[in-house]
Protein backbone atom coordinates (compact mmCIF):
# COMPACT_ATOMS: atom_id res chain seq x y z
CA UNK A 1 0.00 0.00 0.00
CA UNK A 2 1.07 3.43 -0.69
CA UNK A 3 1.55 5.71 2.27
CA UNK A 4 1.51 9.47 2.35
CA UNK A 5 3.57 11.53 4.42
CA UNK A 6 1.96 12.69 7.58
CA UNK A 7 2.01 16.09 6.15
CA UNK A 8 0.51 15.77 3.43
CA UNK A 9 -2.28 14.02 4.57
CA UNK A 10 -3.21 16.72 6.93
CA UNK A 11 -2.76 19.40 4.40
CA UNK A 12 -4.98 17.23 1.98
CA UNK A 13 -7.73 16.92 4.82
CA UNK A 14 -7.29 20.39 5.20
CA UNK A 15 -7.98 21.69 1.91
CA UNK A 16 -10.77 19.48 2.13
CA UNK A 17 -12.45 21.47 5.08
CA UNK A 18 -11.49 24.84 4.32
CA UNK A 19 -11.57 24.77 0.70
CA UNK A 20 -15.64 24.59 0.59
CA UNK A 21 -15.67 27.10 3.46
CA UNK A 22 -13.76 29.32 0.93
CA UNK A 23 -15.77 28.86 -1.79
CA UNK A 24 -19.21 29.66 0.09
CA UNK A 25 -17.45 32.89 1.65
CA UNK A 26 -15.74 34.04 -2.01
CA UNK A 27 -20.20 33.52 -3.03
CA UNK A 28 -21.56 35.29 -1.36
CA UNK A 29 -19.13 38.01 -1.00
CA UNK A 30 -18.66 37.98 -4.87
CA UNK A 31 -22.23 38.59 -5.07
CA UNK A 32 -23.39 40.49 -1.88
CA UNK A 33 -20.47 42.69 -1.63
CA UNK A 34 -20.35 42.07 2.04
CA UNK A 35 -18.18 44.48 3.97
CA UNK A 36 -16.95 42.22 6.01
CA UNK A 37 -16.67 45.44 8.90
CA UNK A 38 -16.01 44.09 12.35
CA UNK A 39 -15.06 40.17 11.35
CA UNK A 40 -11.03 40.86 12.57
CA UNK A 41 -12.13 41.81 15.89
CA UNK A 42 -14.40 39.22 16.27
CA UNK A 43 -11.65 36.96 15.26
CA UNK A 44 -9.49 38.30 17.70
CA UNK A 45 -11.80 38.14 20.50
CA UNK A 46 -12.48 34.64 19.50
CA UNK A 47 -9.36 33.95 19.58
CA UNK A 48 -8.29 35.05 22.94
CA UNK A 49 -11.71 33.43 24.41
CA UNK A 50 -11.01 30.01 22.63
CA UNK A 51 -7.28 29.84 23.84
CA UNK A 52 -7.96 31.10 27.74
CA UNK A 53 -11.22 28.87 27.69
CA UNK A 54 -9.57 25.72 25.86
CA UNK A 55 -6.23 25.90 28.47
CA UNK A 56 -8.53 26.02 31.59
CA UNK A 57 -10.61 22.52 30.09
CA UNK A 58 -7.11 21.31 28.77
CA UNK A 59 -6.08 22.11 32.55
CA UNK A 60 -8.92 19.87 33.60
CA UNK A 61 -7.61 17.08 31.46
CA UNK A 62 -4.25 16.37 33.19
CA UNK A 63 -6.38 15.20 36.12
CA UNK A 64 -6.68 11.83 34.24
CA UNK A 65 -3.42 12.64 32.83
CA UNK A 66 -2.35 12.43 36.57
CA UNK A 67 -3.60 9.36 37.60
CA UNK A 68 -1.01 7.39 35.39
CA UNK A 69 1.95 9.92 36.15
CA UNK A 70 1.76 9.95 40.07
CA UNK A 71 -0.14 13.47 40.38
CA UNK A 72 2.52 15.79 38.98
CA UNK A 73 2.29 19.58 39.91
CA UNK A 74 4.20 20.64 36.69
CA UNK A 75 2.27 20.24 34.05
CA UNK A 76 -1.15 21.86 36.20
CA UNK A 77 1.25 24.75 36.94
CA UNK A 78 2.05 25.15 33.40
CA UNK A 79 -1.75 24.33 32.02
CA UNK A 80 -2.92 27.26 34.83
CA UNK A 81 0.00 29.83 33.69
CA UNK A 82 -1.43 29.55 29.91
CA UNK A 83 -5.35 30.08 31.12
CA UNK A 84 -4.05 33.06 33.03
CA UNK A 85 -1.95 34.37 30.40
CA UNK A 86 -5.00 34.09 27.93
CA UNK A 87 -6.96 35.74 30.29
CA UNK A 88 -4.40 38.43 31.24
CA UNK A 89 -3.72 39.24 27.29
CA UNK A 90 -7.64 39.03 26.95
CA UNK A 91 -8.23 41.83 29.48
CA UNK A 92 -5.10 43.88 28.36
CA UNK A 93 -6.24 43.95 24.77
CA UNK A 94 -10.15 44.75 25.69
CA UNK A 95 -8.77 47.60 28.36
CA UNK A 96 -6.71 49.25 25.52
CA UNK A 97 -9.45 51.73 23.97
CA UNK A 98 -12.12 50.40 21.20
CA UNK A 99 -9.35 48.37 19.88
CA UNK A 100 -11.32 44.79 20.54
CA UNK A 101 -14.56 46.77 22.03
CA UNK A 102 -17.79 45.81 20.02
CA UNK A 103 -20.90 46.66 21.45
CA UNK A 104 -20.55 46.94 25.13
CA UNK A 105 -19.49 49.42 27.86
CA UNK A 106 -17.05 47.93 29.93
CA UNK A 107 -14.51 45.24 29.75
CA UNK A 108 -16.21 42.99 31.69
CA UNK A 109 -19.54 43.11 29.58
CA UNK A 110 -17.22 42.49 26.42
CA UNK A 111 -15.67 39.50 28.35
CA UNK A 112 -18.51 37.94 29.50
CA UNK A 113 -20.21 38.64 25.79
CA UNK A 114 -17.22 36.96 24.21
CA UNK A 115 -17.80 33.64 26.60
CA UNK A 116 -21.36 33.04 25.55
CA UNK A 117 -21.02 33.54 21.76
CA UNK A 118 -17.66 31.10 22.15
CA UNK A 119 -20.42 28.93 24.12
CA UNK A 120 -22.87 29.99 21.38
CA UNK A 121 -20.35 28.55 18.33
CA UNK A 122 -19.55 25.81 20.32
CA UNK A 123 -23.38 24.57 20.48
CA UNK A 124 -23.27 25.43 16.80
CA UNK A 125 -20.24 23.66 15.70
CA UNK A 126 -21.38 20.65 18.04
CA UNK A 127 -24.56 20.57 16.37
CA UNK A 128 -23.34 20.75 13.22
CA UNK A 129 -21.03 17.33 14.08
CA UNK A 130 -23.95 15.47 15.43
CA UNK A 131 -25.64 15.52 12.21
CA UNK A 132 -22.89 14.97 9.92
CA UNK A 133 -21.48 11.92 12.28
CA UNK A 134 -25.60 11.06 12.65
CA UNK A 135 -25.57 10.78 8.84
CA UNK A 136 -22.54 8.91 8.12
CA UNK A 137 -22.88 6.02 10.90
CA UNK A 138 -26.93 5.48 9.38
CA UNK A 139 -25.40 5.10 5.90
CA UNK A 140 -22.61 2.79 7.30
CA UNK A 141 -24.98 0.56 9.23
CA UNK A 142 -27.19 0.72 6.40
CA UNK A 143 -25.50 -0.91 4.40
CA UNK A 144 -24.30 -4.72 3.49
CA UNK A 145 -21.97 -6.02 6.74
CA UNK A 146 -18.28 -5.66 5.06
CA UNK A 147 -16.01 -8.64 5.05
CA UNK A 148 -12.68 -8.58 4.69
CA UNK A 149 -11.23 -11.10 2.59
CA UNK A 150 -7.85 -12.61 3.26
CA UNK A 151 -5.87 -13.66 0.22
CA UNK A 152 -4.24 -17.26 0.94
CA UNK A 153 -0.94 -17.46 1.58
CA UNK B 1 -30.64 38.78 45.92
CA UNK B 2 -28.52 41.40 43.95
CA UNK B 3 -28.94 40.83 40.27
CA UNK B 4 -25.45 40.37 40.00
CA UNK B 5 -25.39 37.65 42.88
CA UNK B 6 -28.90 36.37 41.16
CA UNK B 7 -26.85 36.28 37.15
CA UNK B 8 -23.80 34.17 39.13
CA UNK B 9 -25.97 31.77 40.86
CA UNK B 10 -28.13 31.08 38.07
CA UNK B 11 -26.39 31.98 34.90
CA UNK B 12 -22.01 31.77 35.57
CA UNK B 13 -22.43 28.84 38.38
CA UNK B 14 -24.66 26.93 36.26
CA UNK B 15 -22.56 27.58 33.04
CA UNK B 16 -19.78 25.91 35.13
CA UNK B 17 -21.49 23.11 36.48
CA UNK B 18 -22.58 22.28 32.75
CA UNK B 19 -18.92 22.37 32.26
CA UNK B 20 -17.59 20.69 34.94
CA UNK B 21 -20.30 17.90 34.60
CA UNK B 22 -19.79 17.00 30.98
CA UNK B 23 -16.04 16.65 31.75
CA UNK B 24 -16.35 14.86 34.92
CA UNK B 25 -18.92 12.22 33.15
CA UNK B 26 -16.52 11.49 30.07
CA UNK B 27 -13.54 11.14 31.60
CA UNK B 28 -14.02 9.84 34.80
CA UNK B 29 -13.55 6.24 35.58
CA UNK B 30 -15.36 6.12 38.71
CA UNK B 31 -19.06 5.09 38.60
CA UNK B 32 -20.46 7.88 41.58
CA UNK B 33 -18.33 10.49 40.10
CA UNK B 34 -20.03 9.79 36.55
CA UNK B 35 -23.58 9.94 38.13
CA UNK B 36 -22.36 13.11 40.06
CA UNK B 37 -21.21 14.64 36.72
CA UNK B 38 -24.43 14.00 34.95
CA UNK B 39 -26.51 15.40 37.53
CA UNK B 40 -24.22 18.55 37.67
CA UNK B 41 -24.34 18.38 33.70
CA UNK B 42 -28.43 18.49 34.45
CA UNK B 43 -28.70 20.61 36.92
CA UNK B 44 -26.73 23.40 34.64
CA UNK B 45 -28.33 22.93 32.03
CA UNK B 46 -31.92 23.21 33.35
CA UNK B 47 -30.71 25.88 35.19
CA UNK B 48 -29.49 27.94 32.05
CA UNK B 49 -32.72 27.04 30.34
CA UNK B 50 -34.58 28.80 32.96
CA UNK B 51 -32.91 31.88 32.83
CA UNK B 52 -35.82 33.48 30.90
CA UNK B 53 -37.38 33.43 33.98
CA UNK B 54 -34.80 33.46 36.90
CA UNK B 55 -32.91 36.33 35.28
CA UNK B 56 -35.16 38.48 32.29
CA UNK B 57 -33.16 41.55 33.17
CA UNK B 58 -29.89 40.16 32.07
CA UNK B 59 -29.43 40.04 28.22
CA UNK B 60 -27.08 36.93 29.13
CA UNK B 61 -30.61 35.48 29.41
CA UNK B 62 -31.02 35.44 25.98
CA UNK B 63 -28.34 32.59 25.87
CA UNK B 64 -31.10 30.45 28.20
CA UNK B 65 -33.71 31.37 25.65
CA UNK B 66 -31.65 29.52 22.43
CA UNK B 67 -31.06 26.88 24.33
CA UNK B 68 -34.67 25.89 24.79
CA UNK B 69 -35.17 27.15 21.58
CA UNK B 70 -32.69 24.12 20.35
CA UNK B 71 -33.87 21.66 22.19
CA UNK B 72 -36.31 19.96 20.19
CA UNK B 73 -34.86 19.65 17.08
CA UNK B 74 -31.78 18.45 19.18
CA UNK B 75 -33.66 15.88 20.28
CA UNK B 76 -35.38 14.68 17.10
CA UNK B 77 -31.98 14.72 15.25
CA UNK B 78 -30.23 12.84 17.89
CA UNK B 79 -32.80 10.32 18.44
CA UNK B 80 -33.83 9.66 14.58
CA UNK B 81 -30.06 9.33 13.98
CA UNK B 82 -29.86 6.84 16.67
CA UNK B 83 -33.15 4.93 16.01
CA UNK B 84 -31.88 4.93 12.09
CA UNK B 85 -28.41 3.44 13.52
CA UNK B 86 -29.33 0.57 15.54
CA UNK B 87 -31.91 -0.82 13.22
CA UNK B 88 -29.17 -1.16 10.56
CA UNK B 89 -26.67 -3.97 10.91
CA UNK B 90 -25.62 -4.23 14.23
CA UNK B 91 -24.41 -7.38 16.33
CA UNK B 92 -26.70 -6.66 19.50
CA UNK B 93 -29.55 -4.52 20.45
CA UNK B 94 -30.84 -4.28 17.09
CA UNK B 95 -34.16 -2.05 16.79
CA UNK B 96 -37.01 -3.31 14.31
CA UNK B 97 -37.93 -1.73 11.03
CA UNK B 98 -40.73 0.30 12.58
CA UNK B 99 -38.22 2.12 14.48
CA UNK B 100 -36.12 2.96 11.22
CA UNK B 101 -39.42 4.60 9.95
CA UNK B 102 -40.08 6.82 13.35
CA UNK B 103 -36.44 7.53 12.76
CA UNK B 104 -36.15 9.16 9.25
CA UNK B 105 -39.33 10.93 10.01
CA UNK B 106 -37.93 12.59 13.23
CA UNK B 107 -34.80 13.95 11.31
CA UNK B 108 -36.48 14.96 8.92
CA UNK B 109 -38.68 16.98 11.35
CA UNK B 110 -35.79 18.31 13.06
CA UNK B 111 -34.07 19.16 9.70
CA UNK B 112 -37.17 20.73 8.79
CA UNK B 113 -37.92 22.34 12.33
CA UNK B 114 -34.41 24.07 12.14
CA UNK B 115 -34.94 25.69 8.55
CA UNK B 116 -38.37 26.96 9.87
CA UNK B 117 -36.42 28.68 12.69
CA UNK B 118 -34.90 30.73 9.70
CA UNK B 119 -37.13 30.55 6.94
CA UNK B 120 -40.66 30.44 9.00
CA UNK B 121 -42.54 32.21 12.15
CA UNK B 122 -40.44 29.39 14.33
CA UNK B 123 -37.68 32.23 14.53
CA UNK B 124 -36.50 32.29 18.33
CA UNK B 125 -37.87 35.77 19.31
CA UNK B 126 -36.47 37.45 22.67
CA UNK B 127 -37.58 39.41 24.02
CA UNK B 128 -39.68 41.39 21.49
CA UNK B 129 -36.51 40.74 18.57
CA UNK B 130 -34.75 37.92 16.88
CA UNK B 131 -32.50 36.54 19.68
CA UNK B 132 -29.10 38.02 19.12
CA UNK B 133 -27.67 34.42 20.07
CA UNK B 134 -29.91 32.91 17.05
CA UNK B 135 -28.57 34.78 14.44
CA UNK B 136 -24.37 33.45 15.77
CA UNK B 137 -25.70 30.11 16.02
CA UNK B 138 -27.36 29.40 12.58
CA UNK B 139 -24.85 30.43 10.36
CA UNK B 140 -22.28 28.44 12.13
CA UNK B 141 -24.04 25.98 12.26
CA UNK B 142 -24.37 26.04 8.44
CA UNK B 143 -20.51 26.53 8.17
CA UNK B 144 -19.94 23.86 10.29
CA UNK B 145 -21.89 21.23 8.54
CA UNK B 146 -20.29 22.94 5.52
CA UNK B 147 -16.89 21.88 6.53
CA UNK B 148 -17.45 18.93 9.02
CA UNK B 149 -18.88 16.71 6.44
CA UNK B 150 -16.40 18.24 3.03
CA UNK B 151 -13.95 17.33 5.90
CA UNK B 152 -15.48 13.27 5.94
CA UNK B 153 -16.19 13.03 2.47
CA UNK B 154 -12.17 13.83 2.22
CA UNK B 155 -11.45 11.43 4.85
CA UNK B 156 -13.91 8.48 3.05
CA UNK B 157 -11.53 9.51 0.04
CA UNK B 158 -8.29 9.23 1.61
CA UNK B 159 -9.26 5.57 3.68
CA UNK B 160 -12.15 4.37 3.13
CA UNK B 161 -13.25 1.10 1.27
CA UNK B 162 -16.36 0.52 -0.97
CA UNK B 163 -17.58 3.85 0.83
CA UNK B 164 -18.59 5.66 -2.56
CA UNK B 165 -22.24 5.58 -1.20
CA UNK B 166 -21.41 7.50 1.88
CA UNK B 167 -19.21 9.43 -0.07
CA UNK B 168 -22.18 10.64 -1.91
CA UNK B 169 -23.99 11.30 1.17
CA UNK B 170 -21.63 13.46 2.98
CA UNK B 171 -21.09 15.73 -0.58
CA UNK B 172 -25.11 15.73 -0.45
CA UNK B 173 -24.83 16.86 2.84
CA UNK B 174 -22.28 19.34 2.27
CA UNK B 175 -24.15 20.22 -1.13
CA UNK B 176 -27.36 21.18 1.12
CA UNK B 177 -25.34 23.27 3.41
CA UNK B 178 -23.99 25.76 1.03
CA UNK B 179 -27.27 25.71 -1.03
CA UNK B 180 -28.59 26.67 2.60
CA UNK B 181 -26.15 30.00 3.46
CA UNK B 182 -26.38 31.00 -0.64
CA UNK B 183 -30.20 31.22 -0.48
CA UNK B 184 -30.30 32.70 2.81
CA UNK B 185 -27.60 35.55 1.27
CA UNK B 186 -30.51 36.12 -1.80
CA UNK B 187 -33.95 35.70 -0.86
CA UNK B 188 -35.32 37.70 2.93
CA UNK B 189 -36.57 35.55 5.42
CA UNK B 190 -39.73 36.65 7.38
CA UNK B 191 -37.30 37.68 10.31
CA UNK B 192 -34.24 37.40 9.05
CA UNK B 193 -33.52 40.23 6.15
CA UNK B 194 -30.39 39.01 3.57
CA UNK B 195 -28.12 41.82 4.16
CA UNK B 196 -28.36 40.91 8.30
CA UNK B 197 -28.31 36.83 7.26
CA UNK B 198 -24.68 37.89 5.42
CA UNK B 199 -23.07 39.94 7.78
CA UNK B 200 -23.56 37.56 9.92
CA UNK B 201 -21.70 34.62 8.19
CA UNK B 202 -19.20 36.56 7.90
CA UNK B 203 -18.89 37.21 11.57
CA UNK B 204 -19.64 33.53 12.15
CA UNK B 205 -17.21 32.13 9.90
CA UNK B 206 -14.48 34.87 12.25
CA UNK B 207 -15.79 33.24 15.33
CA UNK B 208 -15.01 29.78 14.18
CA UNK B 209 -11.91 30.47 12.42
CA UNK B 210 -10.64 32.89 15.39
CA UNK B 211 -11.90 29.43 17.89
CA UNK B 212 -10.26 26.74 16.14
CA UNK B 213 -6.76 29.08 16.00
CA UNK B 214 -7.27 29.49 19.93
CA UNK B 215 -8.16 26.01 20.32
CA UNK B 216 -4.88 25.18 18.26
CA UNK B 217 -2.46 27.47 20.05
CA UNK B 218 -3.68 26.25 23.12
CA UNK B 219 -3.06 22.31 22.47
CA UNK B 220 0.35 23.14 21.02
CA UNK B 221 0.95 24.73 24.80
CA UNK B 222 -0.35 21.52 26.60
CA UNK B 223 1.43 19.52 24.37
CA UNK B 224 4.86 21.66 24.98
CA UNK B 225 4.02 21.66 28.86
CA UNK B 226 3.66 17.43 28.60
CA UNK B 227 6.71 17.45 26.61
CA UNK B 228 8.87 19.41 29.23
CA UNK B 229 8.09 17.73 32.07
CA UNK B 230 8.17 14.06 30.44
CA UNK B 231 11.56 15.14 29.12
CA UNK B 232 12.90 15.82 33.07
CA UNK B 233 11.75 12.52 34.52
CA UNK B 234 14.75 10.41 35.12
CA UNK B 235 15.05 7.46 32.72
CA UNK B 236 13.20 4.10 34.27
CA UNK B 237 15.36 1.74 35.89
CA UNK B 238 16.85 -0.82 33.25
CA UNK B 239 16.37 -4.38 33.51
CA UNK B 240 19.25 -6.91 33.53
CA UNK B 241 19.43 -8.72 29.96
CA UNK B 242 18.39 -12.39 30.32
CA UNK B 243 20.91 -14.77 30.93
CA UNK B 244 21.60 -17.79 29.42
CA UNK B 245 18.48 -20.13 31.42
CA UNK B 246 15.93 -17.55 30.69
CA UNK B 247 16.45 -17.40 27.27
CA UNK B 248 16.06 -21.34 27.21
CA UNK B 249 13.20 -20.99 29.01
CA UNK B 250 11.55 -18.42 26.82
CA UNK B 251 12.87 -20.41 23.37
CA UNK B 252 10.96 -23.55 24.94
CA UNK B 253 7.75 -21.81 25.54
CA UNK B 254 7.87 -19.98 22.27
CA UNK B 255 8.41 -23.59 20.28
CA UNK B 256 5.27 -24.67 22.39
CA UNK B 257 3.19 -22.12 21.26
CA UNK B 258 4.26 -22.68 17.49
CA UNK B 259 3.60 -26.33 17.44
CA UNK B 260 -0.17 -25.15 18.08
CA UNK B 261 -1.84 -27.38 20.66
CA UNK B 262 -5.34 -29.01 20.52
CA UNK B 263 -7.70 -26.63 18.26
CA UNK B 264 -10.60 -25.06 19.71
CA UNK B 265 -13.79 -24.84 18.34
Amino acid sequence: MNKSHPLTVLFRLGTFVLLPLMVALSAVWWFKGASGEGTLVRFANALLTSFTLMSFVLLFTLFVYGDARKRPIAPLFGMCLSGLIGAGLTVYFLSQGELLMEDNGSVRAQALSNIIRFGTTMIGLGLAGMVVAGALFSSVMSGPRNTILFEEE
Amino acid sequence: MEEATQAFVFFWLAGLFLLFGFMLSFFSKVHWQRRAGLFLFGAGLLSLMATPWTLPFSPSSAFGHLLGSLIGPSVLLGVGFYQITFSGNVPVGKLGPGDRKIGYVMVVGGVLWLQGMHWWHLTPTYPDEVNRYWLIFWPTMLLGVLAISSGAYGVLAMVGVQRQKEQRLMGGVAFFALYSILVGAFFDGPNVNSERFVSQVFLAAADVFGALVGALFAVLVFALVLVVYERQQPDPDRLEPPNAEQLTQASRMIAQQMEGGVEDE
